[in-house]
């Protein structure tokens, strides 16, 4: 988290701070502040002390008329730092008490008014991410998601519109898809909505994978909208990737799954604290299935959603800390959204997540023109886009990279720490640890095959 | 929440009957549509879907599943959503 921290150090640093003709910098005045990774770049700001007007004033009070002083004995010093997002509490309690110049702490929120938002147009396209995830160097390394079974998780994909927006065939698994039994169709045959817009998405960097359709938001149920589903049918879809994982030969083990859905509300659910709740309880059935799916070798990608603080979803009805259930698993990957110019969109959900509060644990990108399967120049968006775009990766990794070799946790460390940290921090409840680099994947792997060699 | 999951540990082969006996529940209360799902086969634990009455009468909350005949449960079947686009 970004803040002001405000001291008042010695009037003559102060009478230096405020002359304009002496250069001061943020060291001078508040070095070594235990927890704060201080802006260096930041030149301290004297701000003056507001007093009474009227002798016998309230010195404690702003609602009366004020004078300003600049003298170096009442006026006060400014600088900016960062503080981890899971320390903010502690290190603000604790700043003023350990150093007694330190006077205050304050949040130093972001006042860009150019968050991307549900209803802007699109930022860049599709071929922008294929360059931002280094498609052609991945490609290079053989990593393309040859051979590689990805599940689409969602409302069904289509795979001639699919064929038809990215010019070339796509391979869509049908003998290992699977609908629940209230869904009719055929695999790749469903209308175009958000699950081809996922599948589009995850083709950017592993054009070809093998798509598994798995319908599952198309399920009925009585009461609920068209696209819509239960848990209970996410449940038995896993049920039925545990056998595809299992199905296969250990030298070539590797399942992909992207889920761009979620929980929106807690209406339906249990109250958090009650045994049989979802949001907050990783014993629920469906949390304990992506645990031991994920055990038992699968890569398994979840979207933040799109609660952002600054353009939240008008459906989101958590009133805090929405990535909820498995959005916030410790054995999934959490994914946030950026635009193509790499800045946070504003709907983007932010941390603490509610199974395990380091999430999101990454960002990839969205708000792009890709599939147009969302209707004409809509742009691939929502972290519902990012979510697979990062899956997308994953699968062009698992190429070459079993998960019987690069287990799904190695995996999950290996793109937490090779991405592109966006604080001065480390984790923040923004980004989590950084946008996926595929660079740095690339990277990453050509050392551990040259130490394995 | 008109219907619950309840979580049972059973031997393999596991059936839907089976459960149904273990749990003496009735075809009225279970989604029998739905079956009996795996959740975790090395830990031989499944899920059924059943009606709120019949998972607060043979559910008792044990987390991952009881071997005392008892099941786990009831937890929560709710509504999903795709996130996107965003409105």
């Amino acid at each position: 988290m970004r803040v002001l921290i405000q001291l008042r150090p010695s009037p003559d640093l102060v009478a230096a701070v405020a002359d304009p003709s002496v250069s001061s910098t943020a060291s001078d005045v508040a070095d070594g502040l235990p927890g704060v990774v201080l802006d260096r770049s930041y030149a301290p700001v004297a701000v003056p002390r507001p007093m009474p007007a009227s002798p016998g004033g309230d010195p404690l009070s702003l609602n009366q008329p004020l004078v300003f002083s600049m003298a170096p004995q009442d006026a006060s010093v400014v600088v900016r730092g960062e503080i981890a997002d899971d320390e903010v509490t502690s290190r603000v309690s604790l700043l003023p008490a350990t150093r007694r110049d330190v006077v205050a702490v304050y949040a130093d929120p972001a006042i860009e008014t150019t968050l991307t938002c549900a209803g802007d147009p699109a930022v860049g396209d599709w071929r922008d991410v294929e360059r931002l995830l280094r498609v052609a160097d991945l490609s290079a390394e053989g990593l393309d998601g040859s051979g590689v079974p990805l599940a689409v998780i969602d409302t069904g994909v289509n795979a001639a519109y699919l064929k038809a927006a990215r010019g070339h065939d796509v391979t869509i698994d049908h003998e290992r898809s699977w609908s629940p039994k209230s869904v009719s169709g055929t695999p790749g045959d469903f209308p175009v909505d958000h699950g081809t817009m996922c599948a589009f998405d995850s083709l950017i960097a592993a054009p070809k994978a093998s798509l598994l359709d798995v319908p599952v938001l198309l399920s009925r149920r009585q009461g609920g909208s068209t696209l819509d589903g239960l848990l209970s049918d996410a449940i038995a879809a896993y049920a039925h990737l545990r056998d595809v994982l299992d199905a296969q030969p250990a030298e070539s083990r590797a399942l992909v799954v992207t889920n761009s859905w979620g929980s929106f509300s807690p209406r339906w659910d249990f109250p958090a604290g009650h045994p049989g709740n979802y949001s907050d309880n990783p014993a629920h059935p469906f949390n304990l299935i992506v645990g031991s799916l994920a055990e038992a070798g699968a890569d398994i990608l979840f979207a933040a959603g799109n609660c952002g603080t600054q353009c939240r979803d008008g459906r989101c009805a958590y009133p805090d800390r929405p990535i909820v259930g498995a959005n916030s698993h410790p054995r999934a990957l959490s994914i946030g959204g950026i635009d193509t110019n790499g800045t946070r969109v504003g709907y983007s959900s932010q941390g603490p997540g509610r199974l395990t509060a380091r999430k999101p644990d990454i960002c990839a990108y969205t708000h792009f023109a890709g599939s147009g399967a969302l209707g004409d120049g809509e742009p691939d968006s929502g972290t519902s886009a990012a979510c697979p775009v990062a899956a997308g990766l994953v699968a062009a990794v698992r190429s070459r990279w079993p998960s019987t070799v690069l287990s799904p946790a190695q995996l999950r460390t290996l793109l937490r720490r090779t991405a592109d940290d966006r604080s001065a921090v480390g984790y923040d409840h923004d980004y989590g640890y950084g946008v996926v680099d595929a660079a740095g994947v690339i990277a990453a792997l050509r050392r551990r095959a040259a130490k394995a060699a | 929440m008109a219907e619950v999951l309840i979580t049972v540990r059973l031997p393999a082969p596991a059936t839907l009957e089976a459960a149904m006996r273990r749990l003496d529940l009735s075809e009225d209360e279970v989604d029998t549509a739905y079956g009996l799902v795996p959740i975790d086969p090395d830990k031989n634990l499944y899920v059924l879907r059943v009606t709120e009455d019949a998972g607060r009468r043979v559910g008792g909350h044990d987390g991952g599943g009881a071997d005392d005949g008892k099941a786990g449960g009831p937890y929560s079947d709710p509504p999903i959503e795709p996130y996107g686009p965003p409105r």
